[in-house]
């Protein structure tokens, strides 16, 4: 019997650094590929902004799976501002959130003929991130075997009718987090299409050694950990001013350690290390040794790192307002959540002072890194999705 | 009691149509328990969408009536949609014969998006119009789809295929439109109810008093419809006119009551009344030996459970999967496949008016009934609703 056949669609695909969805359909791809005759279907888009045509059109290979690129006819549009203030205002019709897709972008015509042909001869077509283009216009073209993963959170976007049969249409939901199922059946309704929650898998390597980190880096002393990149839009500012205030008012001597791209201002003070962007293995020794990561963003679909730091061992501090990061902390019994930068600094004094809170927190999360986000349990799951996908249509 | 929007592609006094007629029963039958409004286009016509009534909110029958502007088929439509449905065309051209059909209307859209939550269940008829097309997608958590669907060639363009998966609910007109549906877009597992129509009691009527005003004596084959070849009756001539030259024919009239469109032979055993007043109907049906539905589609055949209700038997094509079904079900009347055994059917069925006429008269006021109709369209509602 030959392998049942399955598309993947997403808006960019390959060595194109970053991009959570685009990460994450990648790494599926890959683990999916001894299961299934695989074929990626996407755009020449590098840049998740302008999409602009870096790549060449037309049939190549990634990881030994074939990818069908097509070409961007419009990439973002230059008053995109202006179309997403028009249809996330009150007023707004339903051209403007029409309007809004196409000046996002990537507008991909040719992609959609290719779903559209393509994609109704294979078992399945597995669409990443429910709000782009692609997405948006291809998986009605192919509901009866479209399975969507669409990485959402709560976002002015996610409210516009256009999305609603993104989410209505599908045979099947794979969701990365509870709580992105809670808001998503919140606001559509659509419990009925099989679903489950599977995200991604985690792989730790087995041997972590704190001490090589702070040798190489010279860091002494209790240290906190961020990983990504440092953008005010993931709550960076406030985590430094929460912690700069909490060791300027006489806090027990720790460390924050910065890995990641640098993107806006950091405080010059010997407290606060910023390191760069660093190798896997400095990251899981520095995961291994830190009191705990904090993860004060609040637009994560699914914090990778905190699931990192779990599968290490170690907890998470987080923002109480993050739906989904301080929702996963708290079922997992795995770390803290602050509201004020005077709950911050009472968090990390206790997590100094009672190192076995600190590790039977992380050991928590452990269990839980394990009970779900797991590739053999990931990629079970897929699997049982789409066998239920091509039983419906045989 | 709860909130109830229909939305249909016509509505008024004025239209006639199977669906619209459909949809005007269900709003009178809901709006006896449930708050009912309408939202529609200033059409009268399905084919020029032509602004008739004024835009805007009005009554009718005690319902508010929302009326949007419509901009109406394009006068080149039947040429576009041969391109679409036969030749080499792109997917966006798929999206545009649908806008070329009519009525293109997206003020009744914008409203949908609007206003939609305000009711607890949106009901659209007709699969193939833009309002139903696009306006499901608008509100999927709180829409019931009265498809009304045959098989045809735009069942299978794509702004369909999302359209059969995201309704609540469904309503079908027959069983055979249901498996139909399922057959094609594979959504079995969304919640459905298999409507079909109640009728009211035919009251008194006249047989006597019809076949002297049109001087009929004997038998009576009755075809009661538009005389089209739409609709077969070329197909039924031919099939008349094998029959009557059989040895040993069944003296017998072949009674043609509906507007004619269709060259007619000159035949003493072809008699074309025309269009008879409403009032006549069933003293027509009645005066039948036989009634006769030579369609190949049919999304209900509302005159197949009229000729039941005054106990007149039906013979109808096995190959349309509809009126076929329909018979099996009732035991109401006999199929045939080809122009031979339209006569064997013919025959069998004059023969045995009374116990065919008796079952299909038996069922139709068992499914028929407004209690059973009532019942029904409460089971889809309760489906529907939020």
């Amino acid at each position: 019997m030959t392998d049942p056949t399955l598309m993947v669609v997403v808006q960019r695909y390959g060595d194109i650094g970053g991009g959570g969805a685009e990460v994450l359909a990648r790494a599926v791809v890959q683990r999916l590929r001894p299961h299934f005759n695989i074929e990626v279907a996407t755009t020449t888009a590098r840049d998740y902004w302008t999409w602009a045509n870096e790549f060449t059109a037309g049939l190549t290979a990634v990881d030994g799976v074939p990818v069908h690129r097509f070409a961007v006819e419009r990439g973002r549009s230059r008053d995109f501002r202006l179309h997403e203030r028009r249809a996330f205002s009150q007023t707004h019709t339903l051209a403007d959130e029409r309007a809004f897709v196409e000046a996002q972008g990537p507008v991909a015509p040719d992609l959609l003929e290719h779903v559209n042909k393509r994609g109704r001869q294979v078992d399945h077509v597995l669409f990443f991130t429910y709000i782009y283009y692609p997405t948006v216009l291809g998986l009605p073209l192919a509901p009866e075997r479209a399975v969507l993963v669409p990485t959402a959170h709560d976002e002015p976007a996610i409210r516009l009718a256009i999305y609603k049969p993104v989410f209505c249409a599908p045979r099947a939901i794979v969701f990365s987090t509870a709580e992105e199922r809670a808001l998503v059946h919140r606001l559509f309704r659509n419990e009925r299409v099989p679903n489950e929650v599977v995200g991604i898998g985690v792989d730790v390597p087995a041997e972590r050694f704190a001490d090589r980190f702070r040798q190489r880096y010279a860091i002494e002393g209790p240290y906190f950990l961020y990983v990504g990149r440092i953008v005010e839009s993931k709550q960076c500012g406030q985590l430094f001013e929460a912690f700069a205030r909490w060791q300027d008012s006489r806090g027990t001597r720790a460390t924050l350690v910065l890995m990641g791209n640098r993107e806006m201002p950091v405080p010059d003070r010997p407290d606060i290390r910023l390191l760069g962007r660093t190798s896997d293995e400095d990251k899981f020794d520095a995961l291994a040794g830190c009191v705990a990561l904090v993860q004060p963003s609040l637009l994560e679909s699914l914090s990778i790192i905190a699931l990192e730091a779990w599968a290490c061992g170690r907890p998470v501090i987080c923002d109480a307002r993050s739906p989904v990061v301080w929702g996963m902390t708290y079922r997992a019994g795995a770390g803290l959540a602050y509201r004020t930068a005077a709950e911050y600094a009472e968090i990390s004094e206790m997590l100094i002072g009672r190192p076995q809170l600190a590790s039977r927190l992380g050991a928590a999360g452990q269990s839980f890194v394990e009970r779900t986000y797991t590739w053999p349990r990931v990629i079970e799951t897929y699997l049982d999705l789409f066998a239920e996908v091509r039983a419906r249509n045989s | 009691m709860s909130d109830i929007l229909i939305v249909v592609q016509r509505f008024g006094d004025e239209v006639v149509g199977g669906s619209e007629g459909h949809a005007r029963v269900v709003a009178s039958r809901l709006a006896r328990t449930h708050r009912v409004e309408i939202a529609t286009t200033t059409a009268a016509d399905y084919w020029t969408w032509a602004p008739y009534y004024p835009s805007g909110t009005s009554e009718l029958d005690g319902l508010k009536v929302h009326r949007f502007p419509a901009e109406g088929r394009d006068p080149e439509f039947k040429a576009f949609e041969s391109k679409v449905l036969n030749g080499e065309h792109a997917l966006a051209d798929e999206d545009e014969w649908l806008r070329r059909q009519g009525p293109h209307c997206p003020q009744l859209l914008d409203f949908l998006k609007d206003d939609g939550a305000r009711y607890d269940a949106i009901l659209f008829y007709t699969y193939i119009y833009e309002p139903t097309a696009l306006g499901v997608a608008i509100v999927p958590e709180r829409a019931a789809l009265i498809s009304t669907a045959h098989d045809e060639a735009p069942l299978r363009l794509a702004p369909y295929r999302a359209l059969f998966q995201l309704p609540r609910a469904f309503g079908f007109l027959t069983p055979e439109e249901r498996d139909l549906v399922h057959r094609t877009f594979r959504n079995e597992h969304i919640p459905h109810e298999t409507l079909g129509l109640g009728l009211d009691p035919p009251g008194a009527y006249d047989v006597a008093a019809f076949r002297a005003a049109h001087q009929l004596e004997g038998p009576i084959v009755l075809y009661l419809g538009q005389v089209s070849e739409g609709k077969g009756c070329d197909d039924l001539l031919a099939a008349w006119i094998a029959y009557r030259s059989r040895p040993k024919a069944r003296s017998a009239t072949l009674v043609l009551a509906g507007t004619v469109r269709m060259e007619l032979p000159d035949r003493r055993d072809v008699v074309a009344l025309g269009r008879i007043p409403d009032a006549q109907k069933y003293a027509t049906l009645a005066a039948a030996d036989a009634l006769v539905l030579p369609s190949r589609f049919e999304s209900l055949g509302i005159v197949l459970l009229e000729a039941w209700q005054v106990g007149t038997p039906v013979v109808v094509r096995a190959d349309n999967p509809v009126t076929a079904g329909q018979v099996g079900r009732s035991g109401g009347g006999l199929t045939y496949g080809d122009a031979n055994e339209f006569g064997d059917a013919l025959d069998r069925a004059i023969a045995a008016r009374d116990v065919l006429g008796a079952a299909g008269r038996a069922w139709v006021e068992r499914e028929s009934s407004w209690d059973a109709f009532d019942a029904r369209l409460a089971q889809l509602v309760a489906l529907t609703a939020a």
